[in-house]
């Protein structure tokens, strides 16, 4: 940042400016495809993905319900390309339509969690203090928990539908948002433009929304991003283990533990279910790399750190 | 470091009781009747108002809250956890009967996530970009998005077909018949630490590069060391802090992890034993588990940070 402005400078004083180039959408992601080839392709797998469930409807092959007696847990072929279920149901439907509960619980949870811990951070870390204390106090006992853990006792607590599995994810997701944020709004409380803010008279809410906040938005979307893929895999373990979104809506999660009521699981009925959310959190968490080294390359090694060693009191 | 050592240890136990709270309150606004959860709906429509107050006594759900909480503090330290609500097993036991086999598995996650992850990560901060490091790279975020339960389930399946050999479905421990033991260990094991080692490989090489920028690496090799032996010597020691923190949160990982693994791989172990418990709300087994997984997890965390002020004076003195 200092460079560049150094470089105005300078460019000024021998009297040439070139002018900046604009800063259209398309050349920002051009410029964002060329400098992370692969966080491009798999953010464009995402995105396919995510297409592939709001179309659900049109692309699949037949509905995820329909039971079909005549054709019951038959191996991949020409009809139904995943194979069907004990009960005659089309896995690459139910597979295509798995998409829509994972991708909600995932985003809505995510957004959430991190929301409210973001939040919460930069009340803590600005404000500091007996409010900082214990709001630390409270993060450090939501990470005493193992997360597949808590949201399983807290979807237990308030029942099993997408919104309870929502929050419960969305819980997990808490303290991280709060650590991290906290640590950006620490080093932002002590900047000179702050401190004019306050100076000028502006309360703590008005300094904190206008001029702490905006600071906190690039690392905010690291951390959503980066958490996405975590959200996938607990919402698959919850349907997995039984506590997720109930059958018969159909979930990455509850299809594998459905794959489980025959003797000998069907192989395409543990394969084909497994590899979606393999490919959607792969996915995830490439564009989530990209998105960091562009958002903020200092973060990349930094950023894993303050993850692990966060706790450090 | 007798000094922080207590602070960390005080640190912890009030942590613990922080956690207490949590699962004291998230399992009794439990929306759900435990009676209904018993007896099913029928049966607890035909119970007469007196039965229902009599089993509500039984069970100890019937006092006020803070006395159903002391009490369970009180049954905490004396190691009497109370009685599963549906077969009268004592949570104690299912501890005692269980708890070894994931124990077992979670010490040798760790032991193969350091022993994978440690030398892939030297590998790659050795040459970076090189080809090894890029397969090396590519596999550890591969790794990172596989759901361990799911390559679990495909190792099953693969055993199985290829075979035909499937894990025994009984608890059995290690003095008992060590062979069996492993058989159902190794696989839970193998999956989870190889999640882990992903972790460890990426964070070993972060780090190691980072370090290996510094001076006093460059000023080893300006003396005509080895390259081996400046990585080992005198890069590693620095570089291992932050791997060995991350270590201890991945032993949540491990913790959580292990409950849908050991589901994947049919291993009765603690998990399988809390997801039974959490499908039945058995709200005394579920709350004591929980607890048990938290303290573990806490101790993780506390000894950790013991063990990176043994190793790194300067932490003490903060």
């Amino acid at each position: 940042m200092t460079d560049a402005r150094v470089g105005v400078r300078a460019a000024l004083a021998v009297g040439r400016v070139e002018p900046l180039p604009e800063r259209s959408v398309t050349r920002e992601l051009a410029g964002f495809a060329r400098r992370n080839p692969m966080a491009a392709a798999a953010g464009l797998v995402g995105l396919l993905i995510v297409v592939m469930a709001i179309t659900a409807p049109l692309i699949a092959p037949s509905d995820p319900l329909k039971t079909d007696f005549r054709r019951m847990a038959n191996p991949p072929d020409a009809r139904s390309f995943f194979g069907t279920d004990q009960v005659g149901r089309d896995t690459l439907s139910r597979v295509i339509y798995g998409a829509r509960s994972s991708l909600i619980v995932a985003f809505a949870s995510v957004l959430l969690g991190t929301t409210v811990g973001a939040l919460w951070g930069v009340a803590s870390g600005y404000l500091g203090g007996r409010f900082d204390l214990v709001s630390q106090r409270i993060t450090e006992v939501l990470q005493s928990f193992p997360d597949l853990i808590l949201a399983m006792a807290i979807s237990m607590a308030i029942g099993t539908g997408m919104p309870a599995v929502i929050v419960a994810i969305a819980i997990t997701r808490i303290p991280f948002g709060n650590r991290v944020i906290r640590s950006v709004a620490l080093t932002i409380r002590e900047l000179a433009y702050v401190e004019a803010a306050r100076a000028a008279g502006g309360s703590a809410f008005r300094v904190m929304t206008l001029h702490v906040l905006p600071q906190c938005v690039a690392p905010y979307l690291v951390l959503a991003t980066a958490h996405l893929g975590v959200a996938i895999i607990i919402e698959a373990a919850l349907g997995f283990l039984g506590v997720g979104i109930p059958p018969p809506t159909p979930t990455w999660g509850n299809m594998l533990a459905d794959s489980l009521t025959s003797l000998v699981p069907h192989w395409w009925l543990v394969f084909f279910p497994g590899l979606a959310i393999t490919v959607t959190v792969l996915a995830f968490n490439l564009f989530g790399d990209g998105i960091r080294d562009t958002l903020d390359p200092r973060l990349s090694p930094a950023f894993l750190r303050m993850m692990a060693g966060g706790r450090r009191g | 470091m007798r000094k922080y050592l207590l602070r960390r240890a005080a640190f912890g136990l009030s942590t613990l009781i922080g956690v207490s709270l949590i699962i004291f309150v998230v399992l009794r606004i439990l929306p759900g009747d435990p009676l209904v959860a018993m007896f099913g709906l029928e049966g607890f429509a035909k119970l007469a108002p007196d039965d229902r107050a009599r089993i509500m006594e039984d069970l100890g759900l019937s006092d006020p809250l803070p006395v159903q909480y002391a009490r369970w503090m009180h049954d905490i330290t004396t190691g009497s956890l109370g009685r599963s609500f549906f077969r009268g097993e004592k949570v104690s036991e299912i501890i005692l009967h269980r708890g070894p086999l994931s124990a077992e598995i979670g010490l040798l996650a760790v032991l193969i996530s350091w022993l994978v992850g440690l030398p892939v990560g030297i590998i790659s901060a050795f040459r970076p970009n090189s080809l090894s490091d890029n397969v090396a790279r590519s596999l550890s975020i591969l790794f990172l998005a596989i759901p361990g339960f799911w390559l679990g389930m495909l190792i099953v399946l693969a055993t199985l077909f290829w075979f035909n050999y499937k894990t025994p479905l009984v608890v059995v421990h290690l003095w008992q018949d060590p062979w069996a033991n492993l058989q159902l260990i190794v696989g839970p094991a193998i999956v989870l630490g190889l999640g882990q080692g992903a972790y460890i490989a990426r964070m070993a090489r972060s780090c190691l590069l980072e370090v290996i920028r510094e001076d006093y690496v460059r000023t080893a090799r300006a003396k005509g060391l080895k390259e081996a032996l400046v990585v080992m010597r005198h890069a590693l020691p620095n570089a291992l802090l932050p791997v060995i923190t991350l270590s201890g949160i991945l032993m949540g990982f491990v913790l959580g992890g292990s409950v849908a693994v050991e589901q994947a791989f049919g291993v009765p172990g603690l998990g399988r034993a809390l997801v039974v418990a959490v499908i039945e709300r058995d709200t005394i087994v579920v709350q004591n588990l929980v607890m048990l997984y938290a303290v573990i997890f806490v101790f993780i965390n506390v000894a950790v940070d013991l063990s990176y002020a043994w190793l790194d004076p300067r932490i003490r003195y903060r």
